[in-house]
């Protein structure tokens, strides 16, 4: 990893030596391990360093940016001609914001030492262990281990600096045999706190529960999405939340801050004293991170916004940095029973929208379905195709369950749903 | 110093089965402007070296961006290390790699113009005029473009005695205008998806007349009807909606990682399974595909893959039948076959190679047949322009798509346009339901550059490409 004597050589070279009116000066470097299996056999193993080195230049609100992956002098001299050079020949940017200023940072710890020191040997170790289970029920195992630490670095001409290391292990694996597949994963910053045996349990769990899949007929049902499905959706819902495309009018948050627009039941947040969670000390070319409520009781209560709309609107520019949903204390057992038949659904896969304004989108189950009735598990179920209303369905929560830590960055409950949209049905 | 043989004999002096080394400058420009707000106008560079060993039937894989004797040394031994440590957990009894040998070549994409040639001022102002355009209709809220110009310079050596020096460019001009009126919000999209060709082809495709088009169109399509409910219908696919149809529902499929269940954790497998070959009816028998990477202005025409393998030619269907998948040296060998077809790529210098689609393409129809004639024979359907919705099972069977623009026929007639048109289907129910497709006079291609596959996820690139096809009684409806 690239040390501090050399990031701090590297930004007073390009205080020193560009001439532009305004910069920011970014470097990124990560050290990855990565080991992937399929089919029982290590098919994918890499090793090593990423760097990337970002400057952003303006001359009278003219914009260019240049980056690499070196940081000796010459590449840095490199990145500053072609950067200002860009500058000098593009048209003035009638949304420039000039970078931001020194600020006090949240204290936040993203990284830990149990993962920074994690052999490769360990890793293969564990996934030695996986495939052995596997093997043991005659089953394929397919998935990932992987191991990072990464910087993050920032300065800015108007006297930002800000620093991040940071941590994540994550693991994820696929069982199948015949017509079950089923999949876990799971991912931490601190590799202390991961537990092997755990997240095996937890694929025999969904394994021996699954068997060779019965058609359901497509339509509306309850059902009970777990933690995997619920972050798999949540991400897409996220990825449509900006304030300024809602203002214009493309989506369907327009004129909605404020308002009850997701369910009583459905709360969102990014918070930065969560033990357990990843979160950016500074966002946004350098806008301080902090504790930020986006949906509470169903009310739409902030949008990301980026530096210039946030500017126009009187807001500051922030953007869910994590996830946290609040939870409940309903168990699978009990939603079984609050309702007269559903789907479990472990999670989805390929969604994508259908109708950005409305709001409407689709998607497929995935990792293994399970049919109840009379609040008992009754068979495994085909896959659906759904076409969801996203927000919609936050109004049919019927209950939660605890929130609890799906990846390094978000914590998320299992829902109950009522009348999920399902499309159609698949072959498997 | 030559780091190619100096990393070659390391290999070799370490006890390597076999290794290569792919030493790749990757340049990338991008501009992307948003109602005349220039948001983007960057140049990355990225330049390193990817060394894979191969030892007792695994991988070990190990990169660098520091061009020394000892980093270069060093991340040999890494890459063998770790091979080592992979071959605790064998794939099978060892992975074996497809014959092949050693070749002395190199390529270069054909263009007049490198676009990186071309100043940035010119580009932007192009950029800024068709922003220009669109946004001078009133209903237009939002207009952007996004051009990115990639080069990649790769010298390849292996222990097979390769040297390869590789140099490929690719354009993707993408711009998009959307309307706002009735509550609604309706965008139309003008793109060929990438091209492997110069600033010329740019210079050629006209973009302010398009500009007008585009603009008209999202505004027609925000003011028009959706359809009811779901019925069967018929679909008039044009070539840029089917390059994304085809690539989904028959590029990915096809590649026999998949087949092999390598992507189970993440991108999932293939319902086409090798005891499917030579008789599995993919498609009706006029639906034929061909896997052609020596396609000029393709995506994937770069002369060898990243296994040191020749670009090669073949059908992946033909005459309706599933005829051969898309490989590599690893995965070839394990359905039985002596030598890979060359789909093995990588995106960057700090990616391992995997097993990609090829450029792949739907042959057009052998008998004349000109779009106007399609339209004219068919009485009640849906004509569908462009890309939108798309979303596939992990099995490659069931699928939904939308589209970008369309247009309701009646009595062979485009009559009016319609929104929100969603379709569903499945293999091998699509590709069967095929009962025309337009003559080679309207052969297109349009590219796909941003393929996510792989862990960690790499973005790949191809082209696909076809005529004006006609697929009958598939399910059609508006959304919600």
């Amino acid at each position: 990893m690239i040390t501090k004597k050399d990031r701090q050589k590297a930004a007073e070279f390009i205080r020193k030596y560009s001439n532009a009116d305004d910069f920011n000066f970014s470097i990124n470097g990560s050290e990855d391990l990565l080991t992937r299996f399929a089919q029982n056999g290590i098919t994918q193993h890499i090793s090593g360093n990423k760097l990337n080195v970002n400057l952003r230049v303006t001359f009278d609100s003219k914009n260019g940016e240049a980056s690499g992956n070196n940081l000796d002098e010459d590449s840095l001299k490199y990145l500053i001609k072609t950067a200002e050079g860009m500058a000098k020949l593009n048209q003035p940017d009638p949304e420039f914001v000039g970078s931001e200023p020194a600020h006090d940072l949240p204290e936040v710890d993203n990284y830990a030492q149990s993962t920074a020191d994690l052999p490769v040997e360990k890793i293969v170790d564990d996934i030695l262990t996986c495939v052995k289970n596997a093997e043991g029920k005659d089953a394929k195992l397919s998935g990932i281990s992987e191991k990072h630490v990464q910087d993050t670095f920032l300065v800015t001409k108007n006297g930002f600096e800000g620093f991040d290391r940071s941590t994540s292990f994550s693991h994820s694996m696929t069982l199948k045999k015949e017509g079950v597949e089923t999949k876990v994963s799971r991912s931490v910053k601190d590799h202390a706190k991961f537990s092997m045996l755990t997240m095996i349990e937890q694929l025999n769990s969904q394994f021996d529960s699954l068997n060779n899949p019965v058609q359901l007929a497509k339509g509306r049902i309850p059902v009970i999405l777990r933690p995997a499905a619920v972050l798999n959706w949540l991400f897409y819902l996220i990825w449509t939340f900006d304030r300024r495309t809602a203002d214009e009018g493309h989506t369907p948050f327009t004129d909605q801050i404020g308002k009850k627009f997701f369910g009583d039941k459905f709360t969102f947040r990014s918070r930065l004293d969560d033990p357990d969670l990843e979160a950016s000390k500074f966002l946004n070319g350098g806008v301080p991170a902090e504790n930020i409520d986006w949906i509470v009781n169903g009310i739409l209560k902030n949008m990301s916004a980026d530096r210039y709309y946030a500017k126009q609107i009187n807001l500051k520019a922030l953007r869910p940095y994590n996830i946290i949903v609040e939870g409940g204390d309903t168990t699978e057992s009990e939603m079984m029973k609050m309702v007269d038949r559903g789907v479990i659904i472990n999670n989805f896969w390929y969604i994508r929208p259908t109708d950005r304004k409305t709001g409407e989108w689709t998607g497929l189950t995935r990792d293994g379905v399970l049919y109840f009735e009379d609040g008992k598990i009754q068979k495994s179920v085909t896959n659906f195709r759904w076409n969801e209303i996203l927000h919609d369905a936050t109004k049919r929560i019927l209950a939660l369950g605890p929130s609890v830590q799906q990846e390094y960055y978000a914590k998320v409950p299992t829902l109950l749903i009522d009348d999920f949209n399902f499309v159609d049905v698949t072959t498997f | 110093m030559d780091f190619l043989s100096l990393a070659m004999d390391t290999a070799k002096s370490l006890g390597a089965d076999y290794a290569d080394i792919r030493i790749q400058k990757s340049s990338t420009e991008m501009i992307y402007l948003r109602n005349l707000s220039l948001k983007n106008t960057s140049l990355n560079e990225i330049y390193g070296y990817g060394i894979r060993v191969f030892k007792d039937g695994a991988w070990g894989f190990a990169h660098n961006n520091v061009f020394t004797e000892d980093a270069v040394n060093g991340t040999v031994k890494k890459a063998f290390a770790i091979a080592k440590e992979s071959g605790r957990i064998k794939y099978g009894k060892g992975l074996v790699l497809a014959h092949e040998r050693g070749y002395i070549d190199s390529y270069k994409t054909p263009y007049c113009l490198d676009p990186f040639d071309v100043p940035l001022s010119e580009k932007v102002e192009l950029m800024m005029e068709v922003n220009k355009t669109m946004l001078n209709f009133a209903e237009i809220k939002l207009a952007v473009f996004m051009l990115e110009c990639r080069k990649d310079e790769k010298l390849f050596a292996s222990t097979l005695g390769s040297r390869l020096d590789i140099h490929t460019v690719y354009i993707d001009s993408t711009f998009t205008a959307t309307a706002v009126a009735n509550g609604d919000s309706q965008s139309r999209t003008f793109s060929h998806g990438g091209q492997a060709r110069g600033w010329e082809w740019v210079q050629s495709l006209n973009l302010s007349d398009k500009a007008v088009q585009v603009a008209e169109e999202a505004i027609l399509k925000v003011h028009a009807d959706s359809l009811g409910a779901e019925e069967r219908k018929t679909l008039l696919l044009d070539p840029n909606h089917m390059a994304l149809t085809m690539h989904e529902s028959v590029g990915h499929p096809t590649e026999l990682d998949r087949v092999l269940g390598w992507e189970a954790d993440f991108a999932g497998i293939s319902f086409a399974t090798p005891e499917k070959l030579g008789n599995y009816q993919y498609g009706a028998q006029i639906v034929n595909f061909v896997a052609n990477n020596t396609l000029e202005g393709g995506l994937s025409t770069a002369g060898y893959d990243d296994d040191g393998v020749p670009n090669q030619k073949w059908y992946i269907i033909k005459d309706g039948i599933l005829n051969e998948y898309g490989n590599t040296r690893a995965t070839a060998p394990l359905i039985g076959l002596e030598m890979s077809r060359g789909c093995n790529r990588a995106t960057n210098y700090f990616d391992f190679p995997i097993n990609r689609i090829p450029n792949l393409y739907l042959q057009p129809g052998k008998e004349p047949l000109t779009p106007q004639e399609l339209i004219a024979d068919t009485e009640d359907g849906v004509y569908i322009e462009g890309r939108g919705s798309f979303s596939i099972d992990q099995h490659r069977v069931n699928f939904q798509f939308g589209g970008d623009m369309f247009w309701e026929i009646k009595n062979g007639k485009k009559v009016r346009p319609l929104k929100k048109v969603l379709y569903k289907s499945n293999n091998p129910e699509f590709w069967n339901s095929v009962d025309a497709i337009c003559d080679d006079r309207f052969f297109k291609t349009f590219g796909v550059t941003n393929c996510g596959k792989g862990q960690p996820g790499q973005r790949g690139r191809m082209t696909h490409g076809g005529a004006l096809a006609r697929f009958r009684n598939i399910r059609v409806g508006g959304s919600q």
